[in-house]
């Protein structure tokens, strides 16, 4: 069966995707050991993509585990095409992180100042992170990505708060902990899920989950109605 | 971290071949261009997979739509897949928005002149069954498919399917509810699969699909729970081939003396199979798991049948049904 990865970043221009995953199982074990210049077979890109609010200057977008690239590829969407938002980056894993983190030259108030680990792609372009691990990692915060991102939060005064929309992508417990913290500051939500995936184009339904909408419970497919939905619609109160 | 560039294989990949002549066959009255069938489930309800690029309805001579009730379902809870040895399992739960919702706003969307399109019909009770079929026999509907064989529904489906007397009695009602053609989907978890053929030739079916997904579970050790949502599901894929063949054969022993044809199924990724199907006494060739990991696997299996009919020079793909030959 087909594996559903997210990318990291596209060159339209130059013809390239990127994609960063780990090898969890046999399918993704079969394609890192694939040869420069081997063929692989994909159809993409398929979902329902996150939306942004140009209104709100200071998207947070959290990233766990696996949920790691998608957030890359979004700050890069920002930067790009909403230049006038000033994203912030907090990831969160507990197996090292697959680049070499580096003390960040942009500062972010309201974050510890020994919290100063950041990807190096992302400072590069100038978009601030910051990484949460409980492994003790040199330079990130001890505990959970959502906790430095309530740390952030509780730091803005109520005009930058106002600003603030959310966007996650990673394991469950994680997307239910941010869904929490956009409940308890009254900010709009945004999460990526994850499910087994067969088809990939909304015909079998295997990817289905539930979602709160208006007319009450529906099982939408995360291949074509998602990945992206409310988090609200995901976990409800 | 890995920055290949994966582009989408694109090589060696032709046009439909379904104007080849030879594939043509008469499947209970209907004209179908290939004698592939896309199967129930795999395919949403007809225009999911028209998103793919190169994908086309031409290629295939039926499209099974996904299993319908009476009224709405929401279907099982996550996970509804899970990979195993050779195939997959499924537990979806025949989520669907029932017969009417399906009748109303889903058909009048289809492009009836590209294909086929067969109906899947499910139900609780005998009566809904019919209930079902009767909705169907009102609309532009090709034939119906009823599908006494699922296993991922707690009432009706394979408990009806793995009782003669009980399938008799859904055949029947359906058979009172429409002229269309019906095609009964059997269930490989029974005994005795050829006297519940004989019962449903009985009682009026004019066509079988064989076979529906063999009953599974996965788990997973480090947790000690099961995968699949529903804890059980249907087995699909390569792994079931070996039981489907066997399953179409004895089907056919009963049915050829009738004149009702098969829809063979389960495991089918390429030509090979397909001629395997047909050989065993399938007259067309259901296509399902296999679209999971190409979409336009038909193509090549059409390309793949119509070189080996010229091979063994054969007119034409109706010639190759039932032409085993058993060890004596
Ligand atoms: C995800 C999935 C959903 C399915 N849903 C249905 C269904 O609604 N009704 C039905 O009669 N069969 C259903 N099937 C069974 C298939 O139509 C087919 O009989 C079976 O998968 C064997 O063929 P295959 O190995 O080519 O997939 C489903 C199969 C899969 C994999
Ligand atoms: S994976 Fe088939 S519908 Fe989403």
């Amino acid at each position: 069966m087909r594996r559903p990865l997210s990318i990291m970043r596209a060159s339209p221009s130059e013809g390239w995707i990127e994609l960063l995953y780990r090898v969890v199982g046999e399918g993704t074990a079969l394609l890192s050991r694939k040869a420069r210049g081997e063929q692989v077979n994909l159809i993409g890109p398929i979902g329902v993509p996150f939306r942004i609010d140009e209104s709100r200057t200071l998207p947070l977008l959290i990233g766990g585990g696996v949920g790691v690239p998608p957030m890359v590829f979004l700050a890069d969407a920002m930067r790009q095409s909403h230049k006038q938002l000033e994203p912030l980056v907090l990831m969160g894993s507990e197996t090292p992180f697959p680049f070499r983190a580096r003390p960040s030259q942009i500062m972010v108030s309201g974050i510890p100042g020994d919290v100063i680990a950041a990807m190096p792609l992302l400072e590069d372009w100038g978009i601030a992170s910051r990484l949460a691990s409980q492994q003790g990692y040199a330079g990130c915060h001890e505990g959970y990505v959502t906790d430095l991102a309530r740390l952030w939060l509780e730091g803005l005064d109520g005009d930058a708060l106002g600003k603030v929309s959310i966007f996650a992508c990673g394991p469950e417990p994680m997307l239910a902990a941010v869904a929490r913290l956009a409940r308890d500051h009254d900010l709009p939500c945004q999460v990526s899920l994850e499910e087994y995936m067969a088809c990939g184009v909304g015909g079998c339904a295997g990817c289905a989950v539930p979602i709160r909408t208006a007319e009450g419970v529906a099982m939408k497919r995360v291949c074509v109605d998602g990945p992206v939905f409310p988090a609200e619609a995901v976990f409800p109160g | 971290m890995t920055s290949d560039v994966i582009e989408q294989n694109a090589a060696g990949r032709g046009s439909a071949t379904g104007a080849d002549d030879a594939l043509k066959i008469d499947f209970c009255g209907m004209a179908f261009a290939t004698p592939l069938v896309l199967l129930s489930g795999c395919v949403g309800f007809g225009d999911e997979y028209t998103r793919i690029e190169g994908f086309t309805h031409a290629s295939v001579g039926a499209v099974c739509l996904k299993g319908t009730t009476g009224s709405a379902r929401l279907g099982n809870r996550p996970h509804r897949v899970a990979e195993t040895p050779m195939g997959m399992l499924n537990a979806i739960g025949l989520q669907n928005p029932g017969a009417r919702y399906v009748v109303d706003h889903i058909l009048p969307g289809l492009d009836f002149t590209s294909t086929r399109f067969i109906a899947n019909v499910s139900g609780s009770t005998v009566e809904e069954y019919r209930e079902v079929t009767q909705i169907f026999d009102d609309s532009p509907i090709d034939a119906i498919e009823i599908n006494i064989s699922c296993p991922n529904v707690k009432e009706g489906g394979v408990a009806f399917g793995n009782d003669p007397d009980m399938s008799a009695r859904v055949v029947e009602a359906c058979r009172g509810a429409t002229k269309k053609p019906i095609i009964t989907k059997l269930s490989p978890n029974q005994t005795d699969i050829a006297h519940n053929a004989r019962r449903c030739i009985e009682a009026g079916t004019d066509g079988f699909a064989v076979i529906n997904t063999l009953m599974g579970m996965a788990i997973d050790a480090e947790t000690r729970r099961t995968i699949i949502g529903n804890n059980q599901g249907g087995l699909s894929g390569p792994a079931i081939k070996p039981v489907a063949l066997l399953k179409v054969h004895q089907v056919y022993q009963v049915a050829k003396a009738h004149n009702i044809p098969i829809i063979g199924q389960g495991g089918v990724t390429n030509a090979e199979d397909a001629l395997e199907f047909l050989i065993a006494g399938a007259s067309a060739v259901g296509v399902g798991t296999a679209l999971f990991y190409d979409p336009l696997v038909c193509d090549e299996i059409n390309r793949g049948v119509s070189a080996y009919l010229t091979r063994h020079g054969f007119n034409n793909v109706s010639e190759l049904t039932g032409t085993l030959t058993l060890n004596g």
